[in-house]
């Protein structure tokens, strides 16, 4: 297997945050910030998933006497993950109610238009 | 025996039982917390000898530590615990007076979490863990700080979120490199296998880390939305950010660095990062003009003082940075409380508005000074003990150049001691500013010139008795931090409590 294919999904999921991080320090649109820190949340959670990942394994329930272990995908990231989707999803609500808030104290979502660059 | 899991879970039981009894009676509500920290406090002091003896291990999920959750409460955790439940209890009380418009009942709901998850913070042994207490910390402490609505506290609480949240994103990606290299995370089974595994991969993931702590912990380069965020808070919010709040990101980073990656050689960076906080938290408190944005700047400097204490490794040094813990918490929670009925009486919170206030809110602006003086290190209160003890260890260190820095962050001392001076003059020997805006009554139930209510006075009065109490006897806290200390610096004696 060449060097790509195993950590292809690595790069990706990496590339996700860098996106994601990009987004956040160039974009002035609150809305699109908070994109932003979704995308960094998706980006982390694939790679805890890809942290656990077996190629071609199956799902860790021995159902036939004839699964080993080793065939099995790491089930302790994916509940990871399920808590991280959970806190990630929070945290955008709440980002987004106190966007809506910012929205109707200042009439715009532009963020350089809403800082008052106190220091 | 009483088992330590309930330190976290009554609290957080009864958070949620909070917007229930609200149906019963609204009054009901602002108790709750109150009857939490006090029993968190009183099992906390019953479990405490216990814990000095011999760290007690509770098991979740009925498997021996390496597997499934379980909390180590030790010595630090058991003492980090009952100082969270006091300051907790002290500002409950408070805020049953001082805060009485907005959603009332969803602030103590949010304010009881924000607690609960600190006190799981200090008692997990689980890295994973670790990151959902935190997660729960920032997110309540995210709404408390746009409690208010109006326009500084949404936009403070905006900058906070965004920050806080490109942190935990940061920690998450750690522990993911840190589950990949070891494929557990119970960090005592960390610790015992962070040599197998090549220097490299065990920094990239300490990098994340630390950058992720250190933003909840404001260190220098990651303290941005701290100044904003602690000065448009309510008062009661501010002293538990200030006091609470950023000690749980210092200690998770303590945490991770000593008894994880047992990281001596990068000890010096952390002491120069935390000496750079110091200054510039300083050096920018000095320049306010709004007294809670000067008391979250002067937060930023005791911070760095801690973080340099850690950064010095040895026992006397962590044992002098969790005196400071100690005596910051206190300190600041009696400014930021006292403070808060000075800004509602006068309706501003620029120091030329208080000018003079000592006349008409004596007990005020008397447990003010206190605090004050404290924080600057001055004899007989908590805060030149614990001081001391920083200067104590940096002289003691076997590395020379600790002699240096420490004669810096005297520097840092200086400073902070000028500008609160400064503003005790002001409170005193000042005339009172007489600019209109300050004297319209800003609230219903009180004109200027009354004083501050009984029930915040009597919280506020008992911190000052503990920190003249603590100042003149301080061996009653040093007894207690000296194994405290001891379990976070011995990563094998942690280890073998743990894993048996």
């Amino acid at each position: 297997m060449s060097f790509l294919d195993s950590y292809i999904h690595y790069i990706a999921c990496f590339a996700l945050v860098f996106i994601g991080l990009y987004v956040v320090l160039v974009k002035s649109n609150l809305i699109k910030v908070i994109i932003g820190i979704s995308l960094i949340d998706t980006g982390v959670n694939l790679f805890l998933i890809s942290v656990g990942y077996i190629h071609a394994g199956t799902a860790p329930i021995f159902s036939e006497a004839a699964q080993r272990p080793q065939q099995m995908v790491d089930p302790v990231p994916q509940a990871l993950v399920l808590t991280a989707i959970v806190i990630g999803v929070s945290v955008l609500a709440l980002a987004l109610s106190i966007a809506i808030r910012l929205y109707g104290h200042y009439g715009t979502l532009d963020l350089r238009k809403i800082k008052e660059l106190r220091w | 025996m009483v088992s330590p899991i309930l330190l976290i879970a009554v609290p957080l039981a009864l958070a949620f039982i909070t917007p229930l009894l609200a149906f019963v009676s609204k009054k009901l509500a602002g108790y709750v917390p109150v009857v939490a920290m006090a029993f968190n406090l009183a099992l906390a002091a019953h479990l405490l000898p216990e814990a000095i003896a011999k760290p007690i291990i509770v098991r979740t999920a009925g498997l021996a530590p390496p597997f499934s959750i379980h909390l180590v409460a030790g010595p630090l955790g058991i003492v980090l615990s009952m100082l969270i439940a006091l300051v907790g209890l002290l500002v409950a009380i408070y805020a049953l007076g001082y805060i009485h418009q907005g959603p009332v009942v969803k602030y103590h709901t949010l304010y009881l979490l924000l607690l609960t998850a600190a006190t799981g913070i200090v008692l997990t042994g689980d890295l994973f863990n670790l990151f959902v207490f935190f997660e729960i910390l920032c997110i309540s402490s995210y709404a408390l700080v746009g409690y208010r609505g109006d326009r500084a506290s949404v936009e403070a609480a905006a900058k906070y979120i965004i920050q806080g949240a490109i942190g935990s994103s940061l920690i998450l990606v750690g522990i993911g490199f840190i589950y990949g290299l070891f494929g557990t995370l119970s960090m005592a089974d960390i610790a015992r296998n962070i040599t197998t595994v090549s220097p490299m991969n065990v920094f990239i993931s300490m990098a994340f880390l630390i950058t992720g702590f250190g933003v909840e912990g404001a260190i220098f380069p990651l303290n941005a939305w701290l100044p904003d965020a602690h000065s448009s808070a309510p008062s009661s919010i501010s002293a538990i950010l200030s006091g609470i709040a950023i000690k749980m990101g210092i200690y998770a980073m303590a945490r991770v660095l000593f008894t994880i990656y047992g990281a001596e050689s990068i000890m010096l960076f952390v002491a120069v990062l935390g000496l750079l906080t110091l200054l510039i938290g300083e050096a920018c408190a000095f320049s306010q003009t709004n007294i809670k944005r000067l008391l979250a700047y002067s937060s930023i400097g005791q911070v760095g003082l801690i973080v340099f204490a850690f950064g010095m490794a040895s026992v006397i040094g962590i044992e002098a940075a969790l005196f400071l813990i100690i005596s910051h918490a206190l300190a600041k929670a009696i400014l930021f409380m006292s403070t808060g009925y000075m800004i509602e009486r006068t309706g501003s919170m620029e120091i030329s508005a208080l000018q003079g206030i000592g006349r008409s809110m004596p007990l005020s602006a008397l447990f003010f000074t206190i605090g004050a003086f404290s924080l600057v290190g001055l004899p007989p209160f908590v805060g030149f003990p614990s001081k001391f003890m920083v200067i104590r260890a940096a002289l003691e260190n076997a590395d020379m150049v600790f002699s240096i820095l420490i004669g810096v962050a005297l520097l840092g001392t200086v400073i902070e001691g000028a500008y609160f001076f400064r503003i005790v003059q002001a409170l005193f020997f000042k005339e009172p500013a007489d600019n209109p805006a300050s004297t319209e009554p800003t609230n219903p139930n009180g004109s200027k010139g009354q004083g501050a209510p009984v029930s915040a006075l009597i919280p506020i009065g008992i911190l000052v008795a503990l920190i003249v109490v603590l100042g003149i006897w301080p061996q009653i806290v040093s007894e207690v931090l000296r194994p405290a200390a001891t379990e976070l610096l011995n990563r094998v004696e942690y280890i073998r409590s743990v894993l048996g």
